[in-house]
């Protein structure tokens, strides 16, 4: 248990948010569910914060990015909170229509 | 002040470390189980768990306001609202579907090979595999105080200067970083408090279009998603044709 | 006050802007002024009584400066006026065309005038036309299924025509040059349009309208001919002489002359282009302009010995005069302004009575200059004839504003035959008093149509016991048209305005007589009968309407007295045509009308003028005003206005004779009286009738000749066009841009099997792309750094 003594650094930041990240990917690539997808987006997103919030850190590095880190993650939580608002509208207006919440039904513009 | 020394000279556990442990084996194991849940239900519940960990993990890189943004509007506000949607749409055949094997296969080659691709990348560079922050503050601190001493064994007075500095370095090397809760909210209207004394970037360079922007942009969103999402009477028959 | 002298043009102009700016804010703000536009007529009314008292006070400035003293024919003295420029709206051809001014003692009166007369009008219309404030429903306008027209009221509209009418009749007073004259001239002919229009859904109305302009357009082209005579020869359009450059009255009638009319060089310039062509092509050596000129101008005696120039002169002189018989009704051109009387009354008494038809012999008056007495003679003949057959209609017209528009024809011939006579002041003073009389005798015709609803005098009757105001003032009206006067009272006549009017163009055309016996008898008997003839049909339309028994009970039972604020006008205009002319009013130091007009008369017109063409011969004025003429035509002109009255007393007071006996056993010629000579029926016949068959073979010409030929050439371009479309366009064009169409399908069929739509393929796809462009380019760089 010798890593326990250890400080972490900006890599254990960057591998838990990559592993959220492809969570995420994975998850979208899965589901059949619209709302599932939808999740699997936020788990993407909350990812890409994480690095966001690794690079920013005074923890890790001298040269970080600061409070710009700080503000993009503020923007990216603020746009996937509209994000998911749309999305969820969207959702909402394909099961009104299609009765259905299946991705796999939704073929209409299928070549 | 001496115990504090002392701490430093010992290897002791880093409980810094073991918060992060804990709270990243929380967000990615319930990022799993968003991934291999097929009940939409549980997948909602799992992602509450996991984003509510990763605002823990931001609190632990410092990051105070945003990870109180990221507990209020999104385990508060997104993750509601999708579970709004989950309930609306929760009928018996849509709260599991089953996708096939071949797709799970492909999904995890194609997200496997991204994950070791990014972590490879993560740990590249060795000056981020570890951080000194916490030895170097310390040691800081521990120069400091040495300094004082010998003043004080000089006979010289502690100026109140010197108090100030002394109480500076020992929030650094117990709280870490300052607050930045002001500094952002400035920064959203246009001053950058924090690069205000730096000659070479005049401290002006804010974030208020992007704000507003941003402002307008949500305004959009939500008078957007309130007319998609308002109730159709006549859809189910458009449907039927 | 003389100190003021030089702000006059200044007020005068202020006085001419100012229903001007009236006319801007009822056009523009008509919305705003009261409940429909009532505010308008208030609007209007100040504004035109503030141009009256400025051009009153430029009046007393005017006259302080220069004393209308006793008339001294011999003293021959040049007229004081006033000339300036304003602004130069172009320079063409090396002369300045622009706003100028032109002010002698002649603008002052007739500023006076025309503001006195339509401040009253105005104040008339307020109530006259407060009809026009409702919505209105139009009897005599009916829809195409016989119901009568419903209309809102026009009330702002009618004051705003007023008001641009206004400014356009002070602005052709003023004016100072032909230009600006043409301009303004043609302004109050639109005003006249919009105005005898102004009942736009009667179809009479809107023909009178037509045609008042179409026959004013026929003068008018006279006019731009005789301009162009002017420009062409003269190089100027001003009247007078501006910053050292002559105005055409100066070149006419030079100072070096003693102010006797002569050619001008310039005409006998242009009239001997070819003479000074063969001077310069035949001098042995080559001629520089200098040398040149100096040749021409030492041939120049020798030319005007020759009357070159003088048909130049002539036909500018004709061509002024044909625009001024368009305006004021002139035969041939009379035949417009009975018609006009179908706009509202108070235009009639304005517009087409008293100012704007007036502004023909105005023109006449202030071009007197360059008139030569060959042009006097036409303009002495036109005025002769109209005379008569604006009188002869009048005795059997019945319509009451008939009656009166044929007498102002008529009242207008007199004023040109003692124009054309030589008779330069009583042109003008008729002018004048006939403008306060004739619009006192329309506004009392107002106010009679507007208590019993109708024009027809036959309906009338009586009506003197339910308006006496209207009846007095209009009797004073009818005693001063006709011209009621004692010859000679302590030294001076006494009467009413028209006596000294009328009188002083009989004795012009008198003195007239003496010199030129043919030409002078005729023209004095029509004058002497023309007297006798207005005096009769002015006293038949009074007794008609006012005497006897009322003939149409149901309307003289509506009847009523009209309003104060239309008697008041009334009243005030009556005054005037008693007195305006009076010569007494010089005891207590004031201008006299007399003295005033021979102020300004223009230098020159003191001496007999010869015609060189024609023998004849104009005596100058003061011959008239001799012992030997002035008593036998005092007397008979008085005899023939007591003969006029006692017939038509005869007639229609006293019934010892019946009109309907007479007029039967007259029949032929009461039939042409009726149909007004047969003019307007040899018109249509011959220049309607003519332009629209001339109008026809030009049609036929083109139908058959042009438009087969562009049918034929549309034709070859159709054949053309169809072949080129067969080959070119199906096998070559077609088919091209088909095999591209073909194409871009067959790629497009192909490609879309690509587009699977399902979300989960696409989300697969981006992050295998993007781990594959990463491994690329981590191996690429790999093998770059080796």
């Amino acid at each position: 248990m010798s890593f326990l003594y250890e400080p972490i650094g900006l890599s254990h930041y960057l591998a838990v948010g990559a592993f959220l990240f492809v969570c995420g990917i994975v998850c979208m690539a899965t589901k059949r569910n619209a709302l599932g997808i939808l999740i699997g987006i936020e788990l993407v997103l909350n990812g890409a914060i994480l690095n966001f919030i690794g690079f920013a850190s005074p923890y890790f590095r001298d040269e970080n990015l600061g409070l710009d880190g700080h503000l993009i993650a503020l923007f990216v939580i603020v746009l996937a909170a509209a994000e998911a608002a749309v999305a969820l509208a969207i959702a909402l207006n394909f099961y009104n229509n299609h009765a259905t919440i299946d991705v796999d039904r939704a073929s209409e513009l299928k070549g | 002040m001496s115990e504090l020394l002392l701490a430093a000279a010992q290897p002791t556990i880093n409980w810094h470390t073991v918060m992060f442990y804990v709270t990243a084996i929380f967000a990615c194991g319930f990022a799993v189980v968003v991934t291999t849940t097929n009940n939409i239900v549980r997948m909602a519940f799992a992602l509450i768990v996991s984003l509510a960990a990763t605002s823990g993990l931001l609190f632990l890189a410092g990051a105070y306001f945003v990870g109180a943004m990221q507990l209020m509007i999104y385990v508060g506000g997104t993750v509601v609202l999708l579970i709004f949607g989950v309930m609306l749409t929760a009928q018996k055949a849509f709260i599991t579907m089953r996708t096939r094997a071949s797709d799970w296969i492909l999904g995890l080659l194609v997200g496997g090979a991204l994950f070791s691709i990014l972590l490879q990348l993560a740990f590249l560079i060795p000056q981020w595999q570890s951080s000194d922050y916490q030895a170097a503050a310390d040691a800081e601190l521990a120069a400091y105080v040495e300094k004082l001493k010998a003043d004080k064994a000089d006979g010289k007075v502690i100026t109140q200067e010197q108090r100030d500095e002394l109480e500076r370095l020992e929030i650094a090397a117990d709280d870490g970083m300052p607050q930045r809760s002001g500094e952002i909210g400035l920064a959203l209207v246009g001053v950058r408090a924090d690069k205000a004394q730096r000659p070479d970037e005049p401290g002006l360079a804010g974030y208020l279009l992007p704000f507003e922007i941003v402002s307008i942009h949500l305004l959009v969103v939500l008078v957007g998603a309130a007319y998609l999402a308002r109730a159709r009477r006549h859809s189910h028959a458009g449907a039927s044709q | 006050m003389q100190t003021l002298l030089p702000y006059l043009p200044s007020l005068l102009a202020i006085a001419v802007l100012l229903p001007l700016g009236s006319f801007c804010a009822i056009l523009l703000g008509a919305q705003w002024l009261g409940a429909k536009g009532k505010f308008a007529g208030t609007l209007a009314t100040t504004a035109v009584l503030a141009s009256t008292v400025l051009s009153f006070f430029s009046a007393g400035i005017w006259f302080t400066a220069h004393p209308a003293g006793a008339v001294d024919h011999a003293a021959h003295e040049v007229p004081p006026v006033i000339t300036g420029h304003g602004y130069t709206l172009a320079t063409l051809a090396g002369t300045n065309v622009g706003i100028n001014y032109y002010i002698d003692a002649l603008t002052i009166v007739m500023f006076c005038l025309v503001t006195f007369i339509a401040t009253c009008i105005h104040f008339y219309s307020t109530s006259y036309m407060h009809d026009e404030l409702d919505d209105v429903v139009d009897q005599e306008a009916l829809l195409e299924d016989g119901e009568s027209l419903h209309r809102p009221g026009r009330y702002a509209r009618f004051f705003q025509s007023l008001s641009l009418f206004c400014f356009s009749m002070l602005g052709l007073v003023l004016s100072g040059n032909y230009l600006m004259t043409f301009v303004f001239w043609e302004l109050v002919g639109l005003c006249s349009w919009f105005l005898i229009g102004f009942y736009v859904e009667r179809t009479t109305a809107s023909t009178a309208a037509n045609k008042a302009f179409i026959v004013n357009r026929i003068g008018d082209f006279g006019m731009l001919v005789g301009m162009m005579a002017l420009w062409g020869s003269l190089g100027t359009l001003n009247f007078g002489d501006i910053d050292q450059q002559q105005g055409i009255f100066s070149q006419v009638r030079g100072e070096e002359n003693h102010y006797a009319l002569k050619v001008p060089d310039g005409m006998v310039r242009l009239a001997a282009g070819r003479q000074i062509e063969a001077l310069a092509l035949h001098a042995t050596e080559p001629l520089t302009t200098e040398q040149l000129a100096a040749k021409v101008n030492a041939e120049m005696p020798v030319w005007r010995e020759a009357n070159l120039g003088y048909g130049l002169l002539i036909i500018a002189g004709l061509g002024i005069f044909c625009g001024c018989v368009g305006k004021s009704a002139q035969f041939p051109l009379h035949v417009w302004l009975p018609d006009a009387m179908e706009g509202p009354t108070p235009v009639s008494a304005l517009v087409h009575s008293a100012t704007m038809v007036a502004a023909g012999v105005f023109l006449v008056a202030r071009s007197y200059p360059i008139f030569l007495p060959e042009v006097l003679l036409v303009v002495a003949c036109a005025g002769c004839i109209t005379l008569l057959i604006g009188a002869s209609i009048a005795l059997v017209a019945t319509d009451i504003k008939r009656v009166l528009a044929y007498s102002t024809i008529s009242q207008l011939g007199y004023m040109m035959l003692a124009l054309g006579c030589g008779g330069w002041a009583a042109g003008v003073m008729h002018l004048v008093t006939h403008a306060c009389f004739k619009s006192l005798l329309f506004l009392g015709s107002g106010s009679v149509i507007h208590a019993v609803q109708t024009n027809e005098m036959p309906q009338m009757g009586g009506l003197w016991r339910k308006m006496p105001w209207t009846a007095g003032t209009m009797l004073v009206g009818c005693l001063a048209i006709a011209g009621i006067g004692i010859p000679s009272v302590f030294g001076l006549p006494i009467g009413l305005a028209g006596y000294y009017s009328k009188d002083l163009i009989l004795e012009q055309v008198y003195a007239f007589r003496s010199e030129n016996p043919l030409w002078g008898s005729f023209f004095f008997a029509a004058a002497a009968g023309g007297a006798c003839l207005t005096a009769f049909y002015m006293f038949r339309m009074w007794f008609l309407t006012f005497w006897g028994e009322p003939r149409a009970a149901k309307r003289f039972d509506r009847a009523h007295e009209s309003p104060r604020v239309m008697v008041v006008p009334l009243v005030l205009l009556a005054i005037l045509a008693v007195c305006v002319a009076w010569p007494a009013f010089s005891w207590f130091g004031l201008p006299t009308l007399s003295r005033s007009i021979e102020q300004a008369r223009p230098a020159g017109i003191w001496a007999d003028m010869h015609g060189a063409l024609w023998h004849i011969t104009l005596p100058e004025e003061s011959k008239g005003h001799t012992a030997a003429v002035t008593s036998p035509v005092g007397l008979i002109e008085l005899g023939a206005a007591l003969a006029g009255i006692a017939l038509a007393a005869l007639f229609y007071a006293w019934k010892v004779l019946d009109p309907e006996d007479v007029s039967r056993s007259f029949h032929p010629l009461y039939h042409t009286l009726y149909r007004k000579w047969y003019f307007d029926e040899i018109y249509q016949a011959v220049f309607v009738r003519g332009t629209m068959a001339l109008a026809h073979c030009a049609s036929l010409l083109d139908r058959l000749l042009i438009d087969r030929l562009v049918d034929g050439l549309a034709r070859l371009g159709v054949g053309l066009a169809r072949l080129s479309d067969l080959w070119l366009d199906r096998q070559g064009i077609d088919g091209l841009v088909n095999w591209f169409a073909e194409q871009t399908y067959r790629l497009g069929s192909a490609l879309r099997t690509l587009q699977t739509g399902s979300l989960r393929q696409y989300v697969m796809l981006i992050v295998a792309s993007t781990v594959a462009m990463f491994l690329l380019i981590s191996f690429w760089t790999l093998a770059l750094t080796g």
